[in-house]
């Protein structure tokens, strides 16, 4: 074997933990008899817990690439891995609580996870379009099926298929424009791709054949964003999933999805300008492209979500409007574009699966996800309605709260570029996202319901929702050390 | 001569055929039909493009890879698709609706 | 001179076969004709891999769609039966929108292809390829061969717990 592969492999223990952790629960699941739920939970959060800490070491290696250039070891992987395993232990601990997956064993949930965050990080470290479609579709198979987890739920059976469907249809839409560009540039790893792009005989050569190429590999990125009009799953996909996997799927692979198209953009189709600057090669001009996506996509998600009775509904629709959001700053192509993504994203992280832990405590109480059933909700919970009000307000961007300080880079980094007419659409976004939110703030603290009895939130929920509440309201105590991970992460190996 | 281009027309029309079928089929069997033509058509151009520009096996290994994604993702689909039919006695998906979008 | 041509004939007639069942696959009315469609589609590709001296990957397109994915999907239709002459009724209300769509489609990927200038790293000369594909897997390929057997025991674990219900 080839040696560089052995003695990369303590760069590869996140992973490898994973996997090791993967196999187990599997086993844990079948071996143990009454035992196995607390046995495949213990194990799949210290697995988690232990993938997360061997991550954290490895922030000081030289940045370069693993396994012939398959995977990339660079900052911006690095605080991809650590996000993607810390969103998952989130929701790990949030899933024994919910009252949506105590029917079914857990045991083949937990596996699935770990399944889906090893084809995460992967995915937001490759650096070769092979291992991207194959990372992309492992996230996306695993996600199927944890979507489907309640067997005997038509909602979530549907939901299921059509997520399957739409999302074949689009990687494989996606695998046929790789195969373009495989055809123009001769080879599937990224940093070659630029080289041969940068390298073209006359400016603007192969234009319609790599816009065509482009815009496919778009359509399977866009799904995993769910970025208008690759976004027509996600509703119903949120609405018909338990409401853990709903959780998951509205941060964690959408986060993924971000790290591989800032990296398949930022390192296969532009190349480094002045300063901390990128430009694009004159035969594929992808930014109006991305930029009228970003429009659209936080457009449309805002203006669907005005009228949703519906909590998860409402949710899938204001994630869809932050993908929008969040696309603008990988869009106008700086490094500080790129780490506004990055704050958005963790502040995101906190708010919104904060919001949906309080969708599912309540559902745990009162079974249902409509608006209607959490009017006058202030009197019979203030802890559940506050803490609710808290990320409602983050997720608008009030300051001092989180959302604010992720809004505020991604408008500024468009400014700084000159766009300041892109950072005016998206305030224009944030104020009309306001009245939906603000809504349900309404609903649940001034509306009076006819429901009174009182409703107490279990000990774990309760203490969930605290590690959600405490950085929304905190980050900002902590902002130094937030700027100085951020904008250490935007680093992206380029090749040597 | 039987050159690349000859077999990018036939992926072309075998990717386009693969979209036809997706966009106007309502049964989900056959949704999945018009996916499998679209990862051949993907497969056909590795291949050709292997064969005749890059001078080497990386189009066909990527080939197999999607073999494999291609089979496991028909595995997932079928067992949706069976389970279902359990439920709704019918895999049309016009009659899965309880989600409206 | 002769061998030259019998071998385009017998391409094109593979052509014709694989777009002309993929075609079938698409516009039949029963579900079981567009399986067969989809049967001589599989075959077909696989007799223009063996053209592009893909020897390996024609073998494996035969074991793994014809012997796995297109007998899977006649489960499929078997068990979930009585819809051999499913009438698609709704079809015909997008049809002709959608047709108009694809040769769109087809019409933009034509001429992108035609007009794209191809990288140029040599052509490979139609030699067995099973051995070097083979030892590919174990060095350049190493990560997504692990990743693609993971991968594989999730669908596996997912089909399996999707389809076995809890007695009820």
């Amino acid at each position: 074997m080839d040696p560089k592969i052995i003695a990369d492999l303590h760069k590869f223990y996140p992973e490898i933990v994973i996997t090791g952790t993967f196999l187990l629960v599997i086993v844990a699941d079948l071996v143990f008899g009454r035992l196995r739920r607390a046995v495949t939970f213990a194990l799949t959060v210290l697995g988690l817990a232990a993938a997360f800490a061997l991550t954290l070491p490895l922030f000081g290696a030289a940045p370069g690439t693993m396994f012939s250039d398959m995977v990339a070891l660079d900052p911006m992987a690095l605080f991809f891995k650590a996000f993607l395993i810390l969103a998952s232990l989130l929701v790990v601990l949030a899933a024994p609580g919910s009252r949506e997956l105590s029917g079914s064993g857990l045991g083949e949930f937990y596996a699935l996870l770990l399944g889906v965050t090893l084809g995460m990080i992967l995915l937001a470290s490759s650096t070769d379009l092979l291992m991207l479609f194959l990372s992309l579709e492992m996230v996306s198979v695993g996600s199927y099926i944890m979507v489907g987890y309640l067997r005997n739920d038509r909602q979530s059976n549907e939901a299921s298929l059509k997520y399957l469907l739409f999302g074949a249809v689009s990687t494989g839409v996606m695998l046929y424009g790789i195969t373009l560009l495989f055809g123009v540039t001769g080879s599937t790893k990224l940093i070659v791709i630029r080289h041969a792009l940068a390298g073209a005989a006359t400016p603007g050569e192969n234009s319609l054949i790599l816009l065509v190429s482009t815009l496919f590999i778009l359509a399977g990125l866009g799904f995993k964003i769910a970025a208008v009009p690759f976004h027509f799953w996600c509703p119903d996909v949120y609405t018909g999933a338990p409401t853990p996997v709903t959780a998951f799927l509205s941060v964690a692979p959408k986060a993924a999805g971000f790290a591989i198209l800032v990296r398949f953009f930022f390192t296969g189709l532009s190349q480094a300008g002045q300063g901390l600057t990128w430009i694009t090669f004159a035969s594929i001009n992808w930014m109006p492209i991305v930029m009228v996506l970003s429009i659209v996509t936080m457009t449309f998600g805002n203006i669907a979500a005005l009228r949703q009775e519906n909590m998860k509904r409402l949710l899938a629709y204001s994630s869809i409007a932050h993908a929008g959001y969040i696309l603008m700053g990988a869009v106008v192509l700086t490094s500080d574009g790129l780490q506004a993504v990055l704050v958005y994203l963790i502040t995101y992280l906190f708010m919104n699966l904060g919001a949906f832990m309080i969708v599912i405590e309540i559902y745990n109480r009162t079974g249902s996800f409509e608006l209607k059933d959490y009017r006058g909700f202030y009197r019979r919970s203030p802890f559940l309605s506050v803490s609710m009000s808290v990320f409602l307000l983050s997720l608008m961007g009030i300051p001092p709260l989180a959302g604010f300080f992720g809004k505020l880079y991604v408008f500024a980094a468009a400014v700084n570029r000159d766009l300041a007419w892109f950072a005016v659409i998206g305030a224009l976004n944030s104020v009309v996202a306001v009245y939906y939110y603000a809504r349900v703030m309404k609903t649940m603290v001034i509306d009076g319901g006819d429901e009174t009895s009182p409703v107490h939130a279990s000990w774990d929920s309760t203490a969930l929702i605290w590690v959600m509440l405490i950085p929304t309201v905190g980050l900002m105590l902590f902002w130094d050390q937030v700027q100085k991970i951020t904008s250490g992460s935007v680093g992206l190996f380029l090749g040597n | 001569m039987i050159g690349l281009t000859h077999y990018l027309v036939i992926s072309a029309a075998l990717f386009s055929l693969g979209i036809m079928c997706v966009l106007t089929r309502k049964n989900a069997v056959s949704v999945l039909m018009g996916i499998e033509l679209i990862l051949n058509s993907a497969n056909l151009n590795l291949v050709a493009f292997s064969r005749f520009t890059s001078g080497n096996l990386d189009g066909q290994v990527f080939a197999v890879f999607t073999i494999i994604v291609a089979a496991a993702e028909v595995a997932v689909a079928l067992a949706i698709v069976l389970s279902m039919y359990r439920m709704l006695r019918s895999v049309n998906l016009d009659r899965a609706d309880t989600l409206k979008g | 001179m002769n061998a030259n041509l019998v071998s385009q004939i017998l391409f094109y007639f593979f052509a014709v076969l694989t777009v002309g069942s993929a075609a079938v696959v698409v516009f039949s009315r029963s579900l079981i004709y567009s399986i067969f469609g989809l049967l001589f589609t599989f075959f077909g590709v696989a007799a223009l891999y063996v053209f592009l001296g893909a020897d390996f990957l024609a073998a494996t397109q035969m074991v793994i769609y014809v012997g796995g994915v297109l007998v899977l999907l006649l489960f499929g239709v078997m068990l979930t039966h009585k819809l051999y002459n499913l009438d698609l009724k709704t079809e015909t209300f997008q049809f002709v929108p959608a047709l108009l769509l694809i040769v769109a489609v087809f019409g933009v990927l034509l001429l992108a292809m035609t007009r794209a200038t191809w990288f140029s790293g040599g052509v490979r000369p139609p030699e067995p390829t099973t051995a070097e594909i083979g030892k590919m897997f174990m060095r350049e390929y190493i990560l997504p061969f692990e990743v693609a057997s993971v991968f594989l025991l999730i669908a596996l674990i997912g089909a399996a717990m999707i389809v076995r219900r809890r007695a009820q």
